[in-house]
Order: C-alpha cells, then structure tokens, then sequence
C-alpha cells in the first residue's frame, strides 16, 4: 500500500515461499503475526483499544451520543464507523489520499456489524420509537505494517468490549417522559460483544492462499476475498476484493480458512480481553 | 458540504410516509409464494439492449421487471492527469441511483453505499477487460438504476460488461451475474427490494440463515469475478447458495450473447 | 494456524538497553560542545556566539581538531565505495534513478553499467532504447558509490561482476547507522545462503549462487523455485537481522552467522516474537562479549 514496488524476482520468491506453505518470514500459510491488544487507554471516549499486529498499528475510540431513533428501525440503536486514514502513517495519506482506503474498510465494517445477532442492537435502544444510542466507532490508523483490515476489525471489537454506556432512568412528567442521564462513572451497562464478528482477508497468492499478509505480499495477490466471521464460524459478510478472478472450488478453499482462524481469532481475542479485565492492569498507552 | 445550488434540494429531514404504513414486510416464515407469482428457483425475465446513448462509445439497458438500469461507456481515451500514467489501461466505475428510484429518496451526490457497489461493479469487470490492450488510456463507465426493485447490483454487473463489449473494447469474457436471498432453508433466487428488505434489513434475528449473495461470472472461462455477501450465513449455505448463483449465471449467459449478435447483425445490416 | 494475543500489559517491563561501555558523549540540538576556538566545525554542528554548538542528537566524535556529531538516527550519508542496495525507482535520459534510502534519489548512469557483450563495449542508442529491459522499475541492484555530487545526490556504478541486478530472495530494511563498515560487505555464508550487508542500511538475502554467467551481464534472473531448505535459512536469517536490528546491534557477519546458531533451537517463525528474539540477542551479546571482540 505504501512504497512496496517489487522487482519480478522478488515477487516470484513470495509466490513460490507460498507455494511451499513455508512463507519469507517463516509462517505458514494460516499463521498470523503475534498481536498486542490493550482497551480503555484513552480516558475521554466510553470505550477505547489499541491494536498492534506486528507493525499495523490501530487506534479505536468509541462515543456515544443520545439521538433520535431511525424511523425505519424504531426499537433499536445503531453504529456509525469512521475510519481516519491519518497521514502519520504514510505521506501517500495526506489530504484525501486516504479516503478511498478509509471507506472502503468504513463500508466493510458496517456490512459485517449489520446482522441482527452481531450486539444486541435491542439494548442501545433507550426509549422505543423516540431516542437510542448512537456509537461513533472512530478508528484511527497510526501505522499500516499490511493487513489492515483485520487488524481494525479486531480494535473495534475490543473497543466494544470495553465499552461503558452511562445508565438512563427515566421519569414520566406529564408533558412526555424525561430522561435522565447518570453521572455517576461507576453506574453503567456493557455491551455483549460475543456475537461480534472480526474480518478475515484471505489473499489469493499463486495456486495458494494467506491469511495476514504482509505488506510484500499483499503486493503480489491479484484478488482476495474479506469475510467477517463471528465466533460461531457463521458468516456476516463477504466480498471479493482486487482486479483478479478466482474459481469457484478455490473461493470455497479460501472461505475454509478464513471461517477457521477467524473462529479461532474471536475465543483467543475474547480470552485475552477477559483477562484483562480482571487483571485489571494500569494502562500501557502509547510507551514502548 | 459542498451543495449543488442549481438544485432544489428537499427539507433537511423528511420521512417516508411508507414509514407509517402498515408493515410490507413479507412474513418469511410462512412464505409459501413469492409476491409476484414466482417460483422460488424462478429467475425474473431478462431484458437487454445495447446502443440505447448515440454518443457513447457502448451503451446498454437491462429491465428485470422493475428493476432497469441504464449504462454507457466513454473512451478508450488518454489519462487526464500524468501522474496516473500506466502501463496498463484504466477502467474507472460511477455506479448512481437515480434520486427517485428507490422507495426512500436518493441524494443526487453519491453516498457511501453507492460508492461501495461502484468499487465492486469496476472489481467484477476488471478481470475481464484485457486492459493491457489500452495502454496509457482510461475507459470510464457509467451506470444509473432508473429503477430499484431489487439486485442492483447484478443488473449493474450486466449492463455494464454488455455496454463494454458493445463499445468494442476487448474482452476476455462477458460478465453474468446473479442473486440469491435467503432466509432458513428456503433460497430466493432474484430476489426483489421487498424480499431483500425483509431479509437485510431486520432488526431481530429471523433465522440462524438470513442473508443475501450476489456473485459475477465469467462463463467461458468459469472464474468468479465478484463474490459478496449480506446478514449472516453458515459456511455451508453461503457455499451453496454460491453454486447456485454460478448456475443461474450459466443460465442467463445465452441472453447476453443473443443480445450482442443482433447488435452485430443489425450493424452489419444497415453498412450493406 | 496460529493465532496469538497477549496484552500490552503483559509486555516485559523496557529491556536495558545500556550494555557494557558508556556510550560517550551524547548531545541534544543546540547543546554546547566547546567554547574553545581551536576546533573546527564538521557535520551535525554549527558557530554562534564563538561557541560550538551541536545541531543533531547524537555522540560527539572527534578526529584531531575537526569535531563533528554522528546522529543516532539518519537517513544514509553515502561515501565513495560504499556497497549499497538500491531499488530502480524511474528512468530517465541515459540514466536510472535509484532509492537508496538517501536524501535524493541516486543516479545510475547507462555508461557506468556492465552490459552483456563485455566490458569495454560502446553504449549505442541501441543500448539507451534498451534500458528499460536490463532494468526497471522495482528491479533490485547492488552497487558501489562512484562519487557524492555537491548536492548529495549519488553517483553508483556497477562496473564489477559482484554488482548488478539481484535475483530472489529477500530484502531486509534497518537503520543504516546499525551497519558496520568491514573491508567486504558480500559474504558466502556456510550455512548455504550470502548475504549484502548495504551501507545504506539495506541488507539482501539470497541463496547462494555457484557461477554467475558472464554473457547475459547478470540481467537474466532465474526464475526457478528455490529449495525449500534454502527457502527456510533465508527465512531464518532475516528473522534474525530483523532481531539484531531490533535490539540496536552493530551487524557483520560473524554477530548474524551467531545470532543464526543461537535461534537454531526455535522455529523460524517463533523469533517473530520479542521475547525469542531478545534472548536470541542476548545469546549473540554474550558471545561477542567472551571473545573480546
């Protein structure tokens, strides 16, 4: 995505490291770079993760806002993602050049998070008909080390996770019924990420395929396919990605392992947030 | 935002009186017939044509029921600015709703859902584009649904590999795409906006499966080109529902081949 | 299929990072150096008020009367005869332009390339319609530095067989202040792999090739697979340069072939994690330390 030009030969040692299911930095074909996942690091959002998947750096912070229901879907609240394609990343970023990038994952997210069964939509919902909450996932990308996707699937569920959204009363006035918001930090509900989905994106590499590719080898696949994948190895969502086509038996192959490690990607995500939890650490941040 | 002033544009927030209605949902568990009389393995009818713009290079129409789109291609021409200089051609996608087309009014500017189907339609034609043909030059395709009744995003698919074809710029292959719903054990082969809807957009979970697949399809050389998929599907079913798209896409290949014949033979009619 | 998450919180606390000698004299911009007259000014310090004054961060060197200061971290200041690895970016009349990791893009003329057909041979215009099939844009060479223009661009020639365009394997890009200036940075390492060890900080791993054939000019790449034990050592070499450079080392030869043989207990893929790769360096550390070196 950045500077990574390749020359054919180089290119041709990817495409044959694949081959031997043996890639340039040692994994296999279905093994992701190791991953340092941190939540509530930033102390002016109701939920906030840091991800960094070797170094694909992502930043996610989540507000939430009191609003007006959709008309269309009266009884329940709803997520907005915004990616921010910051120019820190890389210069190629700048201005509008990263917006492209930044809808594409925004859009990619919204599909994945859009099934009934992905949070309970039910418990955003503060006053059927009239108001709901409304979640600004913001996500903000700091560096980009490949594979992008995944890694801001993975934030922003755990940005949920660590989610706090203030508890509401309410009072019946003879005008309408007023709401009431609590002030107090400690008093507040979380939400039920288990049936959040993290995306997966299998790259097409040769007769072969990878999952967490590197920057290198995302150079050299011509089409890919994105799935979000929930825990139960359901499917949320899936597009096909990149100028190339793919036959229909390898789709099936690749899906194969994007519903494995994906399975397998939200129980250890979900362990180690748990465990966090109750460790109940000070915050790392941003010192290294 | 930047607004088009020449325009009228409406109140800043409206609501559709069908959202007072009484629900059109459809009640999937119970559905024994579609609405409009089809089978479920049933495709809507097919209807194309091609040289429907005079000053396009390709243009096309494609009506399946109520669902029509139109779509016209422009160049092959030079790359306006010079840091896009490549090897290799271009191929750039607008894909736009009509602002009266859907239930719902549309903005006249682009939104992100019409900016996420124009990626995908520009990804399913890619590949069957030899864009090594037209080095240094750009070809542009515009697509707008006059009408949404469903399976925009195939109709798109169609129209435009038909409008491309038409303009004569060399392929590999057509593109032939197709559509499912589906919700529990019961698979909606084309399905409209009204199904669609029921499906996608329900708040509470209808069945274990309940999703759509949309997937393109080069025939000739039987590779998929885009492969995407709503609402939330087993492995197992989104897989067979994929096979099933692939051979709805066999089936309406031979539409897409007549259609260009006659082009061709009309053509060739009126130069003797 | 391996999956891991930890936590940040997790993390080993900041591993010590000062081992063995203090490491000199370090100075901040603006920082005093001398006030004594008596020196002169070299790079990365400037003259105000009769004092010298230091202008990067870094350790303060000085030769004779000349002081300069040598910044931790910069991009790659080249020197006539340094080895580097550069990346073919553009062409353009009779030349390439190549990214070097420098300040400026370098220059490689068309007349201080080898072309097939031997050494001493006339460049036609046949020759300059034909750049862009010996080389283009992406394609990898290693090269020496012929001469530093006023500017600081690069001058690199290829005039020698060792130089010239680089086949497959894999390229490894670390700070070019981390790279020891040795006699030879080409090295055939026994363990079936060499390795160019860039001056500007770009280092290229690849299998061993026995005879380089002299005809084609090194512009014919061969495209067959490589073995996958060959395939696995230069894996694990980079893994181990990327250690190395993680950690701050100095890297040579003999620090990489070390680290190599003390992550031979681990699988490749596991020195991608810090604490392998930390005990892995440690090891190296240990060793260099014991034989005085």
């Amino acid at each position: 995505m950045t500077d990574a030009e390749l020359s054919e030969a180089e290119k041709t040692f990817i495409l044959h490291s694949v081959q031997d299911n043996f890639r340039e930095d040692g994994r296999g074909n279905e093994d992701f770079r190791h991953m340092e996942v941190e939540t509530g690091l930033i102390s002016n959002t109701n939920g906030s993760a840091r991800v960094r998947l070797a170094n694909t750096d992502v930043l996610v912070g989540v507000k939430v806002q009191l609003t007006a229901v959709d008309p269309e879907k009266p009884e329940v609240g709803r997520l907005d993602f915004f990616i921010d394609c910051s120019a820190n990343a890389t210069p190629a970023f700048e201005g509008r050049g990263g917006e492209d990038l930044g809808s594409e994952i925004s859009a990619m997210l919204t599909r994945a998070y859009s099934c009934p069964s992905a949070v309970d939509f039910h418990s955003l919902c503060v006053l059927p008909g009239q108001q709901c909450w409304l979640l600004y996932v913001d996500v903000l990308l700091l560096e980009c080390g490949g594979n992008l996707f995944d890694a801001v699937s993975i934030a922003v569920k755990a940005a949920l996770f660590n989610l706090k959204i203030p508890n509401v009363t309410m009072t019946k006035d003879e005008g309408g019924v007023e709401l009431d918001l609590s002030d107090d930090p400690f008093d507040f509900k979380r939400l039920n990420v288990a049936g959040a989905p993290v995306v997966v994106t299998v790259n097409k590499i040769g007769h072969k395929h990878v999952v967490d590719a590197s920057e290198k080898e995302e150079e050299c696949t011509l089409a890919r396919i994105i799935l979000g994948v929930t825990e139960k190895g359901t499917i949320t969502s899936m597009r096909k990605e990149g100028s190339g086509s793919l036959d229909s038996d390898s789709i099936s192959e690749m899906m194969e392992s994007a519903r494995k490690v994906g399975m397998e990607l939200n129980k250890i995500l979900l362990k180690a947030l748990e465990e966090e939890e109750k460790q109940g650490a000070k915050t790392v941040g941003f010192l290294r | 935002m930047p607004t088009d002033t020449r325009r009228l544009t409406g109140p800043e927030s409206s609501q559709s009186p069908y959202n007072f209605a009484p629900c059109s949902k459809l009640d999937m568990r119970n559905l024994e017939v579609r609405p409009d009389g089809r089978s479920f393995k049933q495709l809507r009818p097919l209807f194309l044509r091609t040289d429907v713009v005079s000053q396009a290079r390709g243009s096309s129409y494609i009506e399946m029921n109520d669902t029509k789109a139109i779509c016209a291609v422009y160049g092959p021409r030079e790359v306006l600015r010079r840091e896009d200089f490549s090897l290799k051609g271009q191929l750039t996608c607008d894909f736009k709703f009509a602002t009266f087309s859907c239930k719902q009014r549309r903005q006249h500017q682009q939104d992100s859902q019409e900016k996420d189907l124009s990626v995908q339609v520009l990804e399913a034609l890619e590949p069957a584009v030899c864009l090594h043909k037209y080095p240094k030059s750009q070809i542009n395709i515009f697509i707008t649904v006059l009408q949404h009744d469903g399976c925009a995003l195939s109709a798109a698919i169609m129209c435009a590999s038909l409008a491309l074809a038409s303009a004569g710029i060399e392929m590999y292959d057509l593109v032939v795409a197709s559509s499912a719903a589906i919700c529990g054990s019961l698979t909606l082969v084309d399905p409209t906006a009204q199904e669609e809807e029921t499906i996608l957009k329900s708040t509470v979970k209808l069945d274990a499966n309940a999703g759509s697949v949309t997937v393109a399809y080069l025939p000739s050389m039987s590779q998929v080109s885009a492969l995407s998929s709503d609402g939330e599907l087993s492995f197992e079913v989104l897989n067979k529902s994929m096979q099933e798209c692939v051979a709805n896409c066999q089936r309406l290949y031979p539409v897409l081949e007549q259609t260009l014949v006659k082009h061709q033979q009309e053509l060739e009619a009126s130069k003797s | 299929m391996s999956v891991d998450i930890r936590l940040a919180s997790s993390r080993p606390a900041g591993t010590d990072l000062y081992h063995g000698e203090n490491p000199g004299n370090i100075v901040t911009p603006g920082d005093v150096i001398t006030a004594d007259s008596g020196f002169m000014r070299g790079h990365g310090t400037y003259m105000e008020d009769e004092c010298l004054h230091a202008s990067v961060a870094g350790t303060v060197e000085r030769v004779n009367k000349l002081i300069s200061v040598r910044p931790l971290k910069t991009r790659y200041n080249g020197e006539i005869g340094d080895v580097v690895i550069g990346r073919i970016r553009e062409l353009a009349q009779k030349r390439w332009k190549v990214e070097t990791h420098s300040r400026m893009d370098s220059v490689l003329m068309l007349s201080s390339v080898n072309l097939p057909g031997g050494e001493l041979r006339r460049r036609s215009e046949e020759d300059e319609k034909m750049m862009r099939h010996y080389l283009k844009e992406g394609d990898l060479i290693s090269a020496e530095v012929q001469n530093v223009m006023s500017d600081g661009c690069l001058s690199l020639h290829t005039r020698s067989l060792k130089y010239g365009k680089l086949g497959q394997g894999c390229l490894v890009c670390i700070s070019p202040s981390l790279v020891l200036r040795r006699k030879t940075h080409f090295h055939n390492l026994p363990i079936g792999a060499s390795i160019i060890l860039g001056n500007n900080g770009f280092i290229w791993i690849s299998p061993t090739v026995q005879d380089k054939s002299e005809e084609s000019g090194g512009y014919e790449t061969n495209l067959q697979p490589i073995p996958k034990l060959d395939r696995e050592v230069i894996a694990r070499l980079r893994n181990c340069v990327l250690a190395l450079a993680e950690c701050k080392m100095l890297l040579f030869d003999t620090c990489i072939l070390y680290a190599y043989e003390a992550s031979l207990k681990y699988a490749v893929k596991d020195l991608l994690k810090p604490e392998v790769a930390v005990e892995v360096v440690d090891l190296v550390r240990q060793r260099l330390e014991l034989e005085g070196s």
